[in-house]
Formats: structure tokens, sequence, C-alpha cells
């Protein structure tokens, strides 16, 4: 590059940078920054890593993103940006991009034990319908199975979840969701009957008060964080409190951290509910207009796999009190019962039940939660004052319940992530219930995710084992037949028995009972835990995994075969945020090599089957349903051709290539010159994305999940909307009749969600009346007690591990890890440990060791300052390095009612080498 | 080629010697001052990320800065690395293919 050249080019970013910096500039420096600009084309787009949903704006030329900018239009980041969002175009560019298919062979065929070959499309298609068509024809619609994702586009996972549960019949298809946000989701259905936030990112500027519960977001959520920072330094009387098992980042910007022991959240909740009634608090107008009291079962089990035959010899202890567990002492007095006492886990099979009981009996539970005994129970730093860690709990308390004060509580994974998620969830929307503090401005629970489009994917498409669009069931007759009718499909089409979940789908690989399983936008066998079982049984058993991925990680590493993706700006593409903020993209470049969109691969790949293929009467062991024979998913052919369709027609003309998605012509003005290799490749000239757009979006219009036609989006000034977007009008606060359309008038308040609206009721010991009492409009206020976590630290396994994320890399690293610079920062994950217990081991900072669980071990560096300062007792260690396979050791442990692996907590011992 | 444009916010009253010991970096132009709101505009230029990654810890590890982050980025990929990646299995099938898998999955 020429000297004047890199001059022009600077004069021209600094100026840019000054006016998106709010610098007024002159009409040179302005006229600089347009020059320098001028051969390039920007577009906006989003960032593709976490739940926040940034705004950029990038610029291309000859075919490749030359610079990227924050969007300063964009009311999420108004032009800033994190660390990870910076890169978002460089890693589209690393040098061990796949860009070919890739096969395991033996003598030019498949083979389980062969290496992997480059083959054709063609060649690659060929074996994954040879493979389906065995597997299929042994085990039926369960014998195949989807790992999904909340990364994938919204039409990616629309097509995906179609192409399974209307075409294959089967719903074994569930998002890496499942171990982000799934706690969160019980919580929003089981309180309110409608999923996702009733608040907004907003809430940050209008409240006084930011609680963080499990969320260490100056790390993990930089962009909304500098928001907090902003608010605090806006506003004296603003506080932010940090919950957190150990010290981090986001401690150093609270005015209070309370760092309490694995599973205390439970003890801490009810301690400040308790206080809400003790002090006279209650918001009675409130809650005598808007809520109920509730409680469920607590003998729900653990989420492990129950019995001997799988587990690893040294897991059995654990494994065994799946089924049977004898309580400590906090757990007894928490629960009303008695030290020692054995309490067989009997309601694991139906661990979501739940009924209303009275407020005296809610009082009457929380009755044990005092000061000094969740004080007692819940400090996490032995070093603590009693007395100080005391105070610090009346503070929080204070700081709820203080009249006139907003307060907004925050959570990702320290809440979802837990053996009790759901249960947290619970409380902490009771807590702002009885105080009357929600669905306001800057008062609220807001649940923050963590991938980009955990909301706008997989909860808001229902790409779950159980769920259909905008809040539908699989377990719901009445939603079936909305889905078959609006899909032209044939009454009883889809199987109306839910289908596994994400880490039962890695059980039934292990024990055979699922062949055939595709990988589609997450590395499920690097991050789901306790993966020597995974990996051995991805290996060792016969199946066949398909594995689409962009670069080689451990998922693509055990795949039988691996088709190579366009990455997020080499397709178009939609993404739902944590706030309900809808944003597309169009495709900026075109995708290396031959590799091609996953939405591409899974229209192209239903071009060889036909409904004839699977329509016909099918066993399923264990299908029950009113009007269904037991056992067996009847043939719907005859009525498919009473609709006009012919058993040999393709799953891409019934579920795709609709007569009314083909009026979608490409090209479409709305591209503005862009290409779009999915329509290319398919060759039939409709507009894939936008026409299942616009087939998806009826399922949400009249029902509360209103989402606007695809151009909206795409125009020049829309930078996302937040749904419902009711007459032309994005959504803001739900449930408030002053903001919410769906509140009916003079109501105030209103939370309308219709899931589990009819409950039975009882006490604290169980249901006394069977019959469902509707609740129309009400919120319910659960009591859930503390529970024990089911492996805790003990003579051999002596310390606590935690595992999570680090600033610099998303997830499993496939991505981040291959720009440099995010490398270097962080080259190698490391286990941040207390320095007196590495002393007391004979450890140094940066001693290579052996951290080892019941489960499995690896070697770690050990780091003994830096960002994160344990506790004494307490390990934690990233999960994003494939060098350092941490999920080895984590534990499967789950929520039972969300099937969410609880990350958080489990029982390790270090060791040097 | 890496080029960064990077705010840098300090007091105010600190402004002259934060923009003075910024403009004394190598590899960083300062090219507007904001002395009321106390916001530097600087562009820094580095061979890769890596330099221009440590760069930005450089300015953030100055007395009296309180906040530095970037918000433009312009970069220019090495040309042979996108060629090949751009190339890459267009020449298909088993046999007639000369390619072979990345290393890491042999």
């Amino acid at each position: 590059m020429t000297v004047s050249r890199r001059n022009f080019l600077k004069a021209g970013i600094a100026a840019s940078t000054a006016s998106m910096a709010g610098l007024s500039l002159g009409p040179a420096a302005l006229a600089a920054a347009q020059e320098t600009e001028a051969d390039w084309q920007w577009d906006k787009a989003v960032c593709r890593f976490c739940g926040t949903g940034c705004g950029l704006m990038l610029a291309t030329s000859n075919g490749r993103v030359v610079a990227q900018k924050g969007d300063v239009e964009n009311p999420v980041n108004r032009g800033w940006q994190c660390v990870k969002g910076y890169f978002n175009a460089k890693i589209m560019y690393g040098q061990d991009r796949l860009t070919q298919p890739l096969m395991r062979m033996k003598d030019g065929q498949f083979h389980k034990q062969g290496d992997f070959v480059p083959v054709s499309w063609e060649q690659a298609f060929d074996e994954m319908e040879r493979q389906l068509r065995k597997t299929y024809a042994e085990k039926g619609p369960e014998g195949i199975a989807c790992f999904g994702s909340g990364q994938w586009t919204i039409q990616e996972g629309y097509a995906m979840n179609k192409l399974f549960k209307a075409g294959f019949r089967s719903n074994n298809i569930d998002p890496n969701a499942r171990n982000c946000m799934a706690s969160a989701v019980v919580g929003f259905y089981s309180v309110f009957g409608t999923d996702e936030p009733a608040g907004n990112y907003d809430d940050i500027e209008n409240t006084d008060t930011m609680i963080l519960w499990g969320a260490n977001m100056a790390e993990m959520h930089t962009v909304l964080w500098s928001r907090i920072i902003n608010r605090r330094m806006a506003a004296p009387n603003v506080r932010i409190v940090n919950l957190t098992t150990f010290r981090n980042m986001s401690s150093d910007g609270a005015d209070l951290e309370i760092v309490f022991k694995p599973n205390t959240d439970l003890a801490i909740q009810n301690y400040i509910a308790r206080e809400i009634i003790a002090r006279d608090a209650v918001n009675w107008d409130f809650v005598n207009k808007h809520t109920i009291f509730a409680t469920g079962p607590s003998d729900i089990g653990y989420g492990l796999r129950p019995g001997d035959e799988y587990a690893f010899p040294a897991e059995r202890d654990i494994v065994a009190k799946e089924l049977k567990v004898t309580l400590d002492k906090y757990e007894a007095i928490g629960q009303r019962r008695q030290e020692g006492e054995v309490v067989e886990q009997n309601s694991r099979g139906n661990p979501l039940a739940h009924w209303s009981i009275s407020f005296e009996d809610y009082k009457k539970a929380l009755e044990p939660y005092t000061l000094d005994f969740v004080a007692e129970l819940a400090k996490g730093d032995a070093s603590e004052p009693l007395e100080d860690f005391k105070a610090k709990l009346q503070q929080l308390a204070d700081l709820y319940i203080e009249a006139n004060r907003k307060v907004v509580s925050f959570w990702t994974m320290g809440f979802n992530q837990h053996q009790r998620g759901s249960w947290v969830n619970q409380q902490v929307y009771a807590n702002h219930l009885l105080l009357g503090k929600h669905a306001q401005p800057g008062n609220g629970a807001f649940s923050l995710t963590g991938q980009p489009t955990a909301c706008g994917t997989a909860r808001e498409v229902g790409t779950f084992s159980h769920r259909l669009p905008a809040d539908r069931l699989i377990g719901v007759p009445a939603h079936r037949e909305f889905t078959e009718a609006h899909w032209k499909l044939p009454a009883k089409t889809i199987n109306p028995k839910p289908g596994s979940f994400y880490g039962k789908i890695m059980r039934d690989l292990e024990d055979g009972s699922v062949k055939w399983a595709w990988v589609q936008v997450n590395n499920p066998w690097h991050t789901h835990p306790n993966s020597n079982h995974w990996i051995k049984a991805a290996r060792e058993k016969d199946n066949f995994i398909i594995v689409s991925e962009a670069y080689p990680g451990i998922s693509a590493k055990v795949a039988d075969l691996i088709l190579p993706v366009a990455m997020i700006f080499e397709k178009w593409g939609a993404y739902g945020n944590a706030e309900r903020r809808t944003q597309h993209w169009r495709e900026q470049v075109p995708p290396p090599g031959v590799a091609r969109g996953d939405l591409w691969q899974v229209l192209e790949f239903s071009k060889r089957f036909t409904i004839g293929d699977f329509w016909g009467e099918l066993p399923v062991p264990g299908l029950k349903g009113d009007g269904y024979e037991d056992g067996k998913l009847p043939s719907v052919l005859t009525e498919a051709g009473e609709k006009g369709y012919s058993a040999d027609d393709s799953l891409y003309k019934v579920l795709f290539a609709t007569a009314d998605n083909m009026k979608y012509a490409w090209p479409d003005p709305v591209a503005k010159g862009r290409d779009n290799h999915t329509v290319n490749l398919l060759g039939d000239g409709w507009f894939v994305e936008k026409a299942l757009w616009q087939e998806y979006v009826h399922f949400g219009r009249g029902v509360g999940k209103d989402l606007a036609d695809f151009d909206v989006y795409h125009r020049d000034e829309v930078r996302g909307l937040r749904w419902p977007v009711v007459d032309g009008k994005e959504g803001t606060w739900r449930f408030n009749e002053q903001y919410d359309p769906y509140v009916t008038k003079g109501a105030g308040f209103e939370f309308y969600g219709k899931l589990a609206k009819a409950i039975p009721s009882g006490d604290l010991d169980g249901v006394t009346d069977p019959t469902p009492v509707p609740l129309p409009g009400k919120a319910k206020i659960f009591f859930r007690p503390y529970a024990a976590p089911v492996e805790q630290p003990d003579e051999n396994y002596d310390l606590w591990l935690s595992t999570g994320r680090v600033l610099e890399h998303w997830h499993s690293g496939t991505m981040t890890r291959r720009v440099p610079e995010l490398h270097r920062a962080v080259p190698a994950a490391v286990l941040w440990m207390h320095p007196e217990d590495a002393s007391e081991r004979g450890m140094q900072r940066n001693d290579l060791v052996w951290i080892e669980s019941r489960r499995g071990k690896i070697q770690i560096r050990v780091e003994t300052t830096g960002r994160n300062t344990m506790p004494k007792g307490m390990v934690y260690a990233p999960f994003f390095d494939e060098g350092v396979f941490i999920n080895k050791v984590a534990i499967d442990a789950a929520c039972p009612m969300s099937k969410e692996s609880d990350y958080k907590k489990c029982a390790v011992k270090v060791y040097k080498v | 080629m890496n080029l960064s444009g990077i705010v840098v916010i300090c007091q105010p009253q600190k402004l002259s010697a934060v923009a003075q010991a910024l403009s004394e970096l190598p590899g960083v132009e300062v090219h507007f001052e904001d002395r009321d709101q106390g916001k530097i505009i600087v562009v820094q230029e580095a061979l890769s990320i890596a330099a221009e990654m440590n760069g930005l810890r450089r300015i953030k590890a100055l007395p009296d800065v309180i906040l530095a982050d970037m918000l433009y980025h312009y970069f220019e990929e090495d040309p042979e690395i996108l060629e090949g990646l751009m190339k890459a299995g267009r020449k298909q099938s088993v046999g007639e293919s000369d390619l072979t898998p990345p290393a890491s999955m042999r």
C-alpha cells in the first residue's frame, strides 16, 4: 500500500470513528470519511456471538469484507463492540477453514474406522441418505436425531425443524440452547405461561438497581455491561450487586459483591422473600390482582441416567443418588424434614407438576430461611467473617425492598446451568412479583441469553424436542393440529410423542437407540458434559454422525461425515436476541471452496426423499395419545392423496418448494444487488429465506409473538424490531397495559400466557384437590426449597469445580481460536485456584497439574492471579479449549425440569503431574 | 495490515497530557480531540491483529485513560490465504482432487 493511500485511509477512519464517538466534525473531515469508504459497499448486519445482539456495519469490496464498525444507529450497542464482536469478519478467514465435504473412507467406501477423504456433495449425500434409510428401517423415527443450535439462523432452524417433525415424523431434534437457557424457559412457561422476557435492554437506563445472579456480564455481555456502568456513572443512587460463587470481573464494577456456595442461591432468594413478608413489603394490590401462590414436588432427581449399566465404576455412588438421597442438615431444615432421612426420588417422572397453595402455606414454607440459617449455609468465602456476610445479605434485601427503588435482576448460566435451574428462575420472579416490581421500565427480572439466537431460533421457532413454533407444544393436540393445518399436512403427520432432549440424544447414541445424527452450528462432543461417554459412543458404536462445520473442532473429528458450511455473512439470515429483537442481514460475501449454507444442506437433502418414505404407518414404541393406537403412528398417505400429494412427491416439494413459497421470486429488489448462494444452488428461482420467513411469521401473529414482514427488517432505517410488532409498532414491556397491546384495557397488568394456566390445589405436601382451577391473566409465585447439589466435595474429590466462558473466546473456540490475537490473549485454558489451595498441594502458578473427577481427568495449568479470584475450596476452568477438555471432568447432572446440564458445580481433585 | 479507529476517554482536564502520551506511541496518530467530552480519536496502524490488540492494551494502560475501545476496524487479508480458501474443493471428487484434509483431521 502506498503512503498516500494509507494516509488517506487513516484520515477517513479517524473521521468516521470520531463521528461514531459523538464528536462534531468540520465538513472537511466528514468528506474524508465519505471518500475513504466510497469504493466500499456498506451494509448493516448483526454480531454472530453472544445473546446481546449488537449491530455492525460491514464493508465489502471485491467479494470480501474489508472493514467493520459498530453500528451507531443500533439501539443495542450504539456503535460499541466487544473484543469478540470486533472480529466477526475475521473468523471467516482461518487457514484451516473446512471448504469441502470430508468422509471417513477405506478402499473407496465409507468406513467407520477410515480416514477423512475429500468427497463431492453428491457422494456425501449418497452416504447420508443410505445410512438414514438403513437406520429408519431398523429403528423408525426415533432412531435418527439432530443436534441443533441457538446459532442457527431463524430460517435454518425453521427448515430443519420442519424436515424432522413433518417430513421424518421425528421429534428427536434439540438445540444446544437446551444447555444454555432451557431452565429460563421452564421459568417463563410455569410462571407466566409464555416464553421470553417482559422487559428489554432499556430497563438498564430506567432502573436504580441492577442485581447480577450468576451472570459475569463484565466478561460475557460486555456491551450491556458498558451500558450498566454508564448508568451507574450517570446517577449517584444507582447500585450494582454481583452475586457469584467466586470473585470475577463484574465485581470490579459492583457496589456489593456476595460470594455464595454453589446452589445456595435457592436459600438466599428464600431469605429475600421471607424478608419481604417480615417487613410487610408485599405489594398486596399487585399480588391479589395478578398472582397466585404455588409449589411442586422436590423429589425430582438430578437429571442423571439412572442405573449402573453405562456408568463408569467411579461414577456409581453419585449416579445412585438419582433414585435415592439422604438429606443433609441444611436440606432437611430447608425442606422441614429430618437430617439423614432417605428420600426416594419418586417425582422424577413428573418434575413439572405443580399446584396452588395458600399464602399462609407459602409463608410457612419460608419460615426456616432466617438470616442466621441462610448466612451459615450460603457464605462462600471461608475467610469472610459471618457478620460481614450477614450484613451483605441484609443490604441485598434492603435494595430489593426499598419503596420506590427500581430493581432489575439479571442472570444467565449461574441460574440456568443449575440442578435446580428452573426453581431459581421461578424464585427470582417470585420476589419481583411479591414486590410488584415486574414488567415496568426499570423494574423486572430479566433473563439474559448466551447465544445470538437462542431466543430467535431455538425458542421462538421451537426447535426443541417438545416444541413447535410460537409457544406451541408437541404434547398439545390443538398445537399439533394448528401446525399441521398451516403446513398443509394431513392430520396426525406430527408424532405426538416428544423426542429426546440434547443430553438424551447423547445417551441414545451410547445405548444404541439413535444411530443417525446430524449436527448443525454447534459442537456437541466438545460442549456436552461428561464427554468420555459420548466420544466413545460416537467412535465405537454402530452409528453415522454428520457434522456441518466451518472448522475442525472436536465434533468434526469424531464425525463420520463433515459438511463444510457457509458462515454468518456468507448467507442470508436472521437472529433474535435476548430482548426479543429480531434482526436480519443479507449475504455479504460468497462462501469459500464448495462450502454451502446449512439451509441449502437441509433443502438439498430433502430432495432425496418422498413422503411415501415416511408417511406410512410406523411403529413408535411408547407412543400413547388420544386417537392413536398404542405404539403406532398412523399412515397419513390417504389424506395426503386427498390434499393433492402423491406418495412420490419429494419432501422438498411438499415441505419447502410449495406453491405458496415459490411465489417469492429471486432476484428481489430487497437484495440491493447482493447475491444468494442458497438460491443459486437450488436453481429453481425462489427466494428461500424470504419465503420461509413469511411462512414462519404466521405462527406468532395474533398470539403475542407477532413478527413483521421480511422486507420491513431489511429497510435501511430499521435496526431490528422487538416483538410483538403490532400495527407496525415494535413491542417494549410485555404484560403492562401502558405498553402492551395484548393486555385487556383496564387490567393494568395481565400475564396472558396460556400454558399451564389451570392447576390443581394443594398444600406444601402435595395436591389436595386435583380439579384444575383456571388462572387467566395471572402469574405464579412459587415456593422452592433449598436442595443440595447431587455431588459435593468429599475427602477424595475435595474441591468444587465450576466451568464457563472467557471474554475473548466463543463457546468451544472453533471460530475465535482462528483469530490469532484472540488465541494469543488466552492461548490455553487455565485453572483458576486460590493460592493456598495451590500451595497446600505443592503447586505454583503455571504448574501443569491433573484435574480429576469421577468421570475423567485432564491436564491444565494453574493460575492463581488474574481476572478471577477463587475462594478456598473452589476452582474454575473455561471450556473453550479443546486441548484442555474440561467437559471430560464435568458432570452431566441437569435440572430435571428443563434438562439443562449443570456446568457450575461438581467435585474434583487436583494434583501434580 | 490493520488500521483501527480508537476512541480514548479521559477526564477533560487530563486531555492534553493523555493526547501527548498517545502521540508518542509508535504506530499511533492522534487525529481529533474533544476537550469538553474528554475524548481523543486515534488511528493505530499494525502489521497484524496481534500487534493491533497489544497496541490497544498499551493505550488502555496509559495513565489517566478511563476507557479505550476500537470502534472501527479495517483489515487486509493475506491474499494467499484468501485465494487458497476460495479455490479449495472446486475441483471435485475423490482421486482427482489434489486437496488433502487439514493436518488436524489426518
